[in-house]
């Protein structure tokens, strides 16, 4: 038997400083789905890492490593932050929940900004990237790919994406609170990924006079600056470039900030003290939070843009407990597939045994019953066959079908691999880990 | 000449419909009535077109049309011309909530023009420099009541950016355009209080610096007031040249120079020996 474990922190659990701190580069989680294939041979694993969330999914036997404690450890040491800094802003759920949990993130459900699609694009890229890394297999496959599906089911089926309020669509929304007119502004776009992309889309559309792409990469910068008709901009003269800005949109990979107080403050006189609307959608941030208290600087992450979200957001409509109930059906319809999946091995050893039985017995006394002809033979064999199926299909039909918990199958599953003496394929290695706090 | 109960009677009409309009204003936005934007609306004119009436009413009586001649026709006209300013903004490029800053002082205005109006009454004085005095003196003051009220709006909603506390129902437009617009009124204002002083300092000459009574006009607390509000203006109007001096510096002293205006329009109450 499988455990689907869940292990992970969101907007909701963790602050920005935590989030960030524990937030997985694309390439780090390569390296960390690396690690645990290294570290838990017989575990698959999943690594969704978004600027509201960071959470591993791990499929494991039951009896097999990690244990919740040991994804803890491992996240931890990742990212060389002690596990006391961020445990008591993580949640740990197991099988059923996880499932619903992660339905509910595919779903947008989650998110800060309800119905917002990114997140659907974010679940699919963990997943791609751990099948491209082996990591994802017989649990975490089937559920991902659900997940996707549940997603698209809730976006298209509901109205719960319709008029949507995006984190770019409020970021210009205070633009517009701030700057009367945009054909004498320059916006710098720090960074050349795809939130700058998806910034700069709506801030293009207010015709500034100029728009930079200033980037490391001096040809993605070029890439994104033409598609917007704006100019690309050497990263080391980025002083210059905050200078001349009028709006800044911060969204790169960097580890550390890249705009630090030290660094603008002196600018400030330079630009003669113009106010400048900065927008850090970068996760870790890129700009240091003591430049948004300096005067004419006004500095918003990715936090404020998402709380202005969802207060402005509308829940008026029934979309919301339409998109529940898609879930919820959802989940229970994956609850028993996959424990119609995991009962399939145990019912054929115990149809395997019980037909065994019988033909042993039905063997001994066709023994002693010699006169016996192939045809009369043959109808005590089907005898034999229709009590084994009879006296079984109560129980099976029960361990199929059944709503039962987790926990109640995993009983039910080690009563009847006890009672009926069936062989089974996992060998126990560690004691179950269903005392952990969300087991189910 | 005093107003007659039916002015008073009139202007108090102009007054409660004023309030209504701004209570409708406020309850449209906090309790989220748009269908309240009409009766504000309507409120606001009935208000302006009672004020006017009591003008010409006023003016009929006193057997003369010339404006400003005495504090009720004055302070009269200075409320009907900051609610008409409103009204204009709003239609033309709405700016939310500068009714809630402006109408506050139209209705002070009118209650000041009930009351001083009434108790002390001015003598007009027939003179070319007085009525310049007197328009170009109102005319800034009317300015500066804008340039105070959008600076208080540019403290609040800066404020509300800053702290990210901003409701999307208060909308107060854009801190660039409260900006501007504070800084044309202020530009305004200062030109006509500029000709306002020179003026009076003229009509000082004109008269002799000293009052029948021996004060001298020069140091009075209403030309005193002025020359601090004059003062006050032209820092505001240093922030190109100082750009370390806008935004809520800027906007503190536009507020700060209305409060002062304001005194030396209530000094002018005060003062022994009339508005000169």
């Amino acid at each position: 038997m499988q455990r689907l474990l869940l292990m992970g922190l969101n907007h909701a659990t963790a602050p920005l400083e935590v989030r960030e701190k524990l937030a997985f580069s694309t390439t780090q989680r390569r390296c960390a789905l690396r690690g645990i294939r290294e570290k838990f041979p017989g575990a698959e694993a999943v690594i969704l890492s978004t600027c509201n969330r960071v959470e591993l999914y791990i499929s494991r036997p039951t009896h097999d490593l990690p244990r919740p404690e040991q994804m803890v450890d491992f996240i931890g040491r990742f990212h060389q932050v002690h596990p006391d800094q961020f445990s008591p802003h993580l949640y740990h759920k197991a099988n059923v929940e996880a499932v619903a949990h992660l339905f509910n993130v595919a779903s947008s459900l989650d998110s800060m900004i309800l119905g917002e699609t990114q997140i659907l694009g974010q679940v699919r890229e963990a997943y791609d990237l751990a099948r491209s890394e082996q990591s994802a297999g017989l649990v975490l496959h089937p559920l991902f790919q659900r997940a996707i599906a549940v997603g698209k089911q809730v976006m298209t089926q509901t109205t719960i994406a319709e008029g949507q309020l995006s984190v770019a669509s409020v970021a210009v929304d205070y633009a517009r609170r701030i700057f009367e007119q945009f054909s004498d502004k320059t916006i710098l776009s720090i960074g050349a990924g795809k939130m700058a992309t998806l910034v700069l889309r709506h801030f293009a559309q207010l015709s500034p006079r100029r728009l930079l792409v200033c980037n490391r990469d001096l040809r993605k910068a070029e890439e994104l600056a033409r598609r917007f008709g704006g100019a690309s901009a050497a990263f080391e003269q980025l002083a210059q470039h905050l200078v001349e800005a009028d709006i800044v949109v911060c969204a790169t990979g960097a580890t550390e900030p890249i705009i630090s107080v030290e660094l603008f403050e002196p600018l400030r006189k330079l630009r003669r003290y113009r106010p400048i609307f900065m927008i850090d959608i970068a996760m870790p941030r890129d700009i240091d939070p003591r430049v948004g208290e300096l005067e004419h600087v006004y500095l918003y992450n990715i936090d404020d843009l998402q709380q202005v979200v969802r207060q402005t957001q509308s829940q008026r409509n029934g979309s919301l407990e339409a998109a529940r109930r898609i879930v919820e059906a959802e989940v229970n319809s994956f609850g028993q597939w996959h424990r119609a999946r995991e009962m399939g091995p145990l019912i054929e050893r115990l149809y395997a045994h019980h037909h065994q039985m019988a033909q042993e017995e039905l063997r001994r006394t066709l023994n002693k019953m010699p006169e016996l002809n192939e045809s009369q033979i043959a109808h005590f064999e089907d005898l034999a066959r229709r009590v084994v199926n009879k006296l079984l299909h109560d129980p099976v039909q029960r361990l199929r079908g059944g709503q039962m918990p987790h926990g109640l199958q995993q009983t039910y599953v080690h009563a009847m691999e006890k009672l009926f003496n069936l062989d089974s394929p996992s060998t126990p290695k560690q004691e179950d880990d269903a005392a952990g706090p969300s087991a189910t | 000449m005093s107003p007659n109960p039916g002015q008073l009677g009139l202007l108090t009409a102009s007054v409660i419909f004023f309030a209504v309009g701004g209570v409708l204003s406020l309850l449209r936005v906090f309790r989220h009535k748009p269908g309240l934007r009409l009766p504000a609306k309507i409120c606001a004119y009935v208000g302006i077109a009672m004020a006017l009436a009591v003008l010409v009413w006023h003016g009929r009586i006193r057997g003369s049309w010339y404006p400003l001649e005495d504090n009720f026709d004055a302070l009269i006209w200075l409320g009907v011309l900051l609610a008409l300013f409103v009204q204009y903004v709003q239609r033309q490029r709405p700016l939310g909530g500068l009714d809630w800053f402006i109408m506050p002082v139209v209705i002070l205005l009118l209650v000041a023009a009930g009351v001083f109006g009434q108790i002390s009454p001015r003598e007009y004085i027939d003179s070319t420099w007085s009525i310049v005095h007197r328009v170009s003196s109102y005319g800034g003051a009317v300015a500066f009541a804008v340039a105070g009220a959008t600076g208080t709006m540019y403290l609040i909603h800066n404020r509300r950016l800053r702290r990210k506390t901003v409701r999307p129902e208060l909308d107060f437009g854009s801190l660039e355009r409260l900006e501007r617009i504070s800084m044309v009124s202020v530009t305004l204002g200062f030109a006509l209080l500029s000709i306002g002083l020179i003026t009076g300092i003229a009509e000082v000459i004109h008269l002799g610096q000293y009052t029948s009574l021996g004060i001298n006009r020069m140091t009075q607390p209403k030309v005193l007031l002025a020359f601090a509000v004059w003062l006050i203006y032209a820092l505001v109007l240093h922030t190109p040249i100082n750009p370390r001096m806008r935004g809520r510096r800027a906007a503190t002293l536009s507020i700060l120079g209305f409060v002062l205006m304001i005194g030396a329009l209530v000094a002018v109450q005060f003062m022994p020996g009339g508005t000169r």
